[in-house]
């Protein structure tokens, strides 16, 4: 899954820790995220985009698989 | 010596750069109270106190309620971890319990074929492998979350 998460929080001048710290989760978890090596439960994708005032679909997107 | 292990074991599966928060007091109490039960009665056991019968039985179980505290301290401390530690923490169980199960069940084996040294081979030698085979999990777990630039 890809993600604009990186994008989103550079453009807010946020730390991968103030992220963390507003989502509830460890660094560990933001930065997993971020480089796409762990993809969020629904729950954490919504809060996710609560945070940054965007649909999921704006932040996430399935990988497409080359034919 | 396990209860540092399992506070450094917690720390390592959690990599927070929070500020650490306290450990819960069960989890911490419940450790050290029943490490020290579980020594005291197995010195007093193999002292031979208490002659035989029920008295040594309910010596061999008076650590049990101490134990029962640190695993609801484990529990409370597991619920407050986020959804990638557990998966961390689960991942190394996945691999722990596997490992241990196919040891004991082949010592089981050696142990047919040829019997082997209570000494060095009792139940109380073997789980401490368990806790090697978890040590050895969660650092395989945690290379797959570790941190990225």
């Amino acid at each position: 899954m890809k993600t604009r998460l990186r994008d989103l929080r550079g453009e807010r001048g946020w730390s991968q820790a103030d992220l963390a710290e507003r989502l509830g989760v460890s660094r560990q978890t933001v930065n997993s995220i971020e480089t796409e090596r762990y993809e969020p439960s629904l729950s954490l994708a919504f809060k996710i985009a609560a945070v940054f005032g965007q649909p999921i679909e704006g932040i996430f997107t399935p990988e497409t698989r080359q034919a | 010596m396990l209860y540092i292990l399992s506070r450094h074991l917690l720390r390592l599966s959690t990599m927070s750069v929070r500020a650490p928060r306290s450990l819960n007091p069960l989890l911490v109490w419940g450790f050290l109270l029943w490490a020290l039960s579980y020594m005291g009665v197995r010195i007093a056991l193999e002292a031979a106190v208490g002659g035989l019968g029920p008295v040594r039985m309910l010596l061999a179980l008076a650590p049990l309620p101490f134990f029962l505290m640190w695993l609801v301290g484990l529990i409370r401390e597991a619920r407050g971890m986020d959804e990638l530690q557990r998966r961390i923490q689960f991942e190394a169980l996945g691999l722990a319990f596997p490992l241990t199960l196919v040891l004991v069940m082949t010592l089981g084996l050696i142990e047919d074929a040829r019997p082997l040294d209570r000494a060095n081979w009792s139940f109380r030698h073997v789980w401490q492998l368990l806790v090697l085979f978890y040590v050895i999990g969660l650092f395989v777990a945690r290379r797959r979350y570790r941190y990225e630039a």
